[in-house]
Formats: structure tokens, C-alpha cells, sequence
């Protein structure tokens, strides 16, 4: 019996020793999405990475709705991640119907995306574990990601899809004493992440499996324009929150966390490391946050973009940046909204790094991606 | 750092959560505590109050059946429908009120933002899980009660790591 691709994949049968193996969609080492390998007994000759399976069509939703009813659905592609995934919508929206936005607002804002940061990538995190047969490091993340859970729950009254980013500024103040209840369990975040480190990252048997395993040099992540911790792992410099400071970031001392090996170990290692900057930007953000004052510039009901207009923001989320281009025609709804997602961006190094990798290794380097199948299908 | 040394280092960080307290929350019979009342919303000023974002809670005094909430859920859920409330209820001229189908709503507080007269609320209430999907169908008398919710569970950080308590 021979197997027949469906038209469009790149890949060709070519051998009789290859042999063609599906891994997913339903896989629970995929995700919602299918990866075609072609393996030598053990090792794997090529493979082709096919998204699209939870295609929802968020960009062509948006443009039936206007700019306020359109923030529940924008954040649905990530859920962890809920804030930041909004967020480069939100100043573009902002820009676009001329809203200024209050300081105090603005450094809630940034603990909201810091906090959901770490949320994601706890998470992350943990399918991370469990990817590598490590099931301490499923269930420590898992539950140390309820300390956060529970601040962005009495922040904005939701556990994952906040809706708390408006164009203008935020949906409602913070609690009272919530600057203590952070400080504290922040902390106590930051100390648990860090023993993190003796029962994985530093851990042998997590070195020999990812150690040297899916290599992306340096000239190859710019060529393929991956960003965030994929790029950073590879030994670029290259931080949003740094180099485009969106918000008040350039007020706040944020470190870029940058590995020269750019291989499996080097990418899963970068997001831990940024947790921690993140708990750094925390503390930051609430010592130089206003101590009162408006946080929401009042709406019109149904607000209008200015004629003609068009524009684009993008922010570094838990994976990478991550954009938005609205495009508006004086309308209450939004002529065009799309989305540059970091998944999809960094699933292009998928094909060049499996090559010559044992098939033992793909959960690992797959997963080490940072690579959302949600996000990258929107 | 040899390997027998980095599974020992990796083993001994494993075994000191012996001595830890356990993290998870019993849950039924322990419930999380919440900020505030619920997620409200001050017109006036335009700024909403922290709060969970659970069940809608009605004020027929304050309804006026202008639809706002209702036309405020179209893009989003299309969980809010007007219906007509029985005579012997409390009721404005036009006679409609919000009726809230929980099976679509996804809790965005966007139609308490839209409600211009302190009608429209939401509560701690969060546990609606229902048998048939009319059970969560809330209409306007339901979305009257303001319900009970229990709350004794909050995080602790002491010296042998965080608890709820």
C-alpha cells in the first residue's frame, strides 16, 4: 500500500527505506497540528510542519465588529497569554482613534503583560516537562503558576481571558492592597522558579537529551526571522521591550537574557531566565507606579477611527514580538486587523532544525520552539 | 559537575517538598476568597471596580430596558436577550429586561461596561454548572437573587512555602 500526500506538502516519497510517519494532529506531542516526518529507521531525513487545523478566522471577525467588541475574541488565540496577545492591538487602536492613555494606566498595563508573561510560559513550562518524560517538572510549574493565576484573578476577575486591555488605558483600577499581595507572592514566585534549576536545568539527564540537539546558528535564526526566546537563544540581542519601548518600558531597567548555543537546552532555557527578568519588572513597575489617579480615558459609546489611517504596533509577548496592523476607513469597525504572530514565525526553523535529529529528539526541539498552534493558525 | 552529583543535587531538591505544605486547594469543600463583590462599573466615571467577573446580578429598580447590554453582547457572545417580564414583577416601561444564557457567555463584563443606570453587575458566583442547557438560561428574576458564595480560601507564604488557608 502506498501512501499518498495530500497535495501542497512539500514532501516526495523517495526511497523505499524511508518511511513517512504522521505526528498528530491528535498527538499529544503536537498539539493541534500535524508534523509530517520522513525518518531513516531512527533518524529523520525531512519533515514538513502542517498548521492550520484551529484556523478560527479571528481577522475577519474583527472586521465585523468595532474596536471595543472586537478585545474578548483577539485574546482567545492564546489564552495564557491573554494580555499580550492584545496588547499591540490596543495601542494601535489607541493611535488609531486618538485616545491618550493615563501613566498609572500604563504601569498596570506592563505588570498585567509581565504577570501574564510568566503564566505562559509556566505553562509552557510544564508541557515542557511532560514532553521529556519529566513529570516533577509538569507538576511544579502547573501549580506554582496558580501564585500568578490568583494576582491576575484579583486584578482583573478573570483566571485566563482577562479582557482587561481597553483602548484608553484598562477596565478597572486595581484592588486595594493588591501592591503588597504582588510584592509577596512575586517573591515567593521567584524564589520557587529558582529551584527549578537542581531538579531540571541543571539536571544531567535534561542536558545529555537537549544538549547540542535542533542547533539554529545565528545567521540562520535572522534568515528565518524567528524572534523572541528563539532568537535570543541563538545569540541575537534582541529584546522589543529594549529596542522599541512601547508604554513605559524605557522608564524601567529591563535585561535582555541572550545564549550564544542556540540549540534545544539554550531555547528552553532563555524563557526561565526571562521569568525572572519579569519578576524584576514587576517590583520595577510597582515602586515607580503613580500611587493614584485615572486609569481609563473615557470612551465615546462607539468610537470612530480618523479617516484614512493605518497603523502598526507590535510587543514582545511570552514568545516573541508580536504585531498588529489595523488598518482603519473612518469606520466604527476596523477596515482590516492582522495579526504577525511569533508562533507561526518560529515554526519556519522547524524543517532546518529536525534534519539529521534522531526522532527521540522532536518533542524536544519542537516544543523548544515556543511555538503556540493556536496562535500561529488564528 | 559530574553526573551521579547533578541526580543526586536533582533527587535532594525533590525529596525537601516532603517537609513542604501542600499548595492545592481541597475543593469543594474549601472555596478560593475573591476581591470585592464582583466586577462593577461606574458610568460616571468610566472606570469599572475590581472584582470576579462570575454571574450577572439585575437591579429591576435601576433597568430601564434601553438594550445596551444587550446590544453590547452582539460582537461578542449573544448570550443577552430582552424578554418581557410578567406583570406582577417589578418593571420599567418598556416592560423588557436582560434574560443571560450562561452557555454563551464568556464572562467579559463588556455589556456591565455598556450599562449607563448601576443596573447591570456581576458577582463572586461562579459555580453554574447545570444538567440541561435551559438550566442556564438566567432570566430576570433569577439574575434578581443576589447569591451566597463562600469564601475562606486564601494564599499563604510562610517558611515551609505557600498554602491555601
Amino acid at each position: 500500500m502506498t501512501f499518498t500526500l495530500p497535495p501542497g506538502l512539500a514532501l516526495q516519497k523517495v526511497d523505499e527505506r524511508i518511511m513517512t510517519l504522521n505526528v498528530g494532529p491528535q498527538h499529544p506531542g503536537s498539539g493541534h497540528m500535524r508534523i509530517i516526518v520522513q525518518i531513516d529507521g531512527d533518524y529523520i531525513v525531512a519533515c514538513d510542519p502542517d498548521p492550520g487545523y484551529v484556523h478560527r478566522g479571528e481577522e475577519k471577525m474583527a472586521e465585523y465588529r468595532n474596536y471595543i467588541t472586537n478585545i474578548p475574541h483577539l485574546e482567545r488565540p492564546v489564552i495564557h497569554d491573554s494580555c499580550n496577545v492584545l496588547y499591540p492591538y490596543v495601542l494601535g487602536a489607541e493611535e488609531i482613534l486618538g485616545i491618550e492613555v493615563p501613566e498609572r494606566a500604563k504601569y498596570v498595563r506592563v505588570i498585567a503583560s509581565e504577570l501574564n508573561r510568566c503564566i505562559y510560559i509556566m505553562y509552557w513550562l510544564a508541557i515542557y516537562g511532560i514532553f521529556l518524560g519529566h513529570s516533577t517538572m509538569f507538576m511544579w510549574p502547573a501549580g506554582d503558576r496558580e501564585l500568578l493565576i490568583d494576582l491576575m484573578e484579583k486584578m482583573t476577575g478573570a483566571r485566563v481571558t482577562h479582557a482587561h486591555f481597553v483602548p484608553g488605558g484598562v477596565r478597572n483600577d486595581l484592588p486595594p492592597n493588591f501592591e503588597d499581595v504582588c510584592l509577596r507572592q512575586v517573591n515567593y514566585f521567584e524564589k520557587r522558579i529558582k529551584e527549578y534549576a537542581a531538579v531540571f536545568y541543571d539536571n544531567p539527564i535534561l542536558i545529555s537529551r537537549t544538549r547540542d540537539t535542533g542547533v539554529l546558528s545565528r545567521q540562520d535564526a535572522i534568515k528565518y526571522g524567528t524572534t523572541g526566546s528563539v532568537l535570543r537563544a541563538s545569540g541575537v540581542d534582541y529584546d522589543l521591550r529594549v529596542k522599541e519601548p512601547y508604554d513605559v518600558y524605557d522608564e524601567l531597567d529591563v535585561h535582555t537574557n541572550v545564549m550564544k548555543e542556540g540549540d534545544s537546552y539554550a531555547r528552553s532555557r532563555i524563557p526561565w531566565l526571562d521569568m525572572m527578568e519579569s519578576c524584576n519588572i514587576i517590583r520595577q513597575a510597582l515602586q515607580k507606579m503613580p500611587k493614584s489617579g485615572s486609569v481609563r480615558t473615557k470612551l465615546k459609546p462607539n468610537p470612530k477611527g480618523k479617516g484614512l489611517n493605518s497603523v502598526y504596533k507590535r510587543v514582545e509577548s511570552g514568545r516573541g514580538s508580536l504585531g498588529c496592523y489595523i488598518v482603519s476607513d473612518g469606520k466604527t469597525e476596523p477596515y482590516r486587523v492582522k495579526l504577525s504572530v511569533p508562533s507561526f514565525r518560529n515554526l519556519i526553523a522547524l524543517p532546518n532544525l529536525l534534519r539529521g535529529e534522531k526522532l527521540g529528539n522532536m518533542p524536544s526541539v519542537y516544543w523548544s520552539l515556543n511555538y503556540w498552534p493556536v496562535e500561529a493558525d488564528r | 559537575m559530574g553526573t551521579a552529583t547533578g541526580i543526586i543535587r536533582a533527587l535532594n531538591s525533590g525529596i525537601k517538598h516532603i517537609a513542604m505544605k501542600r499548595f492545592t486547594l481541597r475543593y469543594p469543600e474549601e472555596k478560593l476568597k475573591f476581591v470585592g463583590d464582583g466586577y462593577q462599573f461606574d458610568p460616571s466615571t468610566g472606570v469599572g471596580i475590581a472584582g470576579l467577573k462570575g454571574r450577572h446580578m439585575l437591579f429591576h429598580d435601576h433597568c430601564t430596558g434601553c438594550q445596551l447590554c444587550s446590544i453590547a453582547c452582539e460582537g461578542v457572545a449573544e448570550a443577552i436577550a430582552m424578554v418581557k417580564v410578567p406583570e406582577e414583577q417589578k418593571q420599567n416601561k418598556k416592560s423588557i429586561m436582560p434574560q443571560i444564557d450562561y452557555g454563551k457567555c464568556v464572562f467579559c463584563g463588556l455589556c456591565v461596561d455598556a450599562c449607563p443606570f448601576y443596573a447591570l453587575y456581576m458577582t463572586n458566583d461562579y459555580e453554574l454548572s447545570s444538567f440541561s442547557k435551559e438550566g442556564l438560561i438566567y432570566t430576570p428574576a433569577q439574575l434578581q437573587v443576589k447569591p451566597y458564595v463562600a469564601q475562606d480560601s486564601e494564599i499563604q507564604i510562610s517558611d515551609r512555602g505557600a498554602t491555601h488557608g
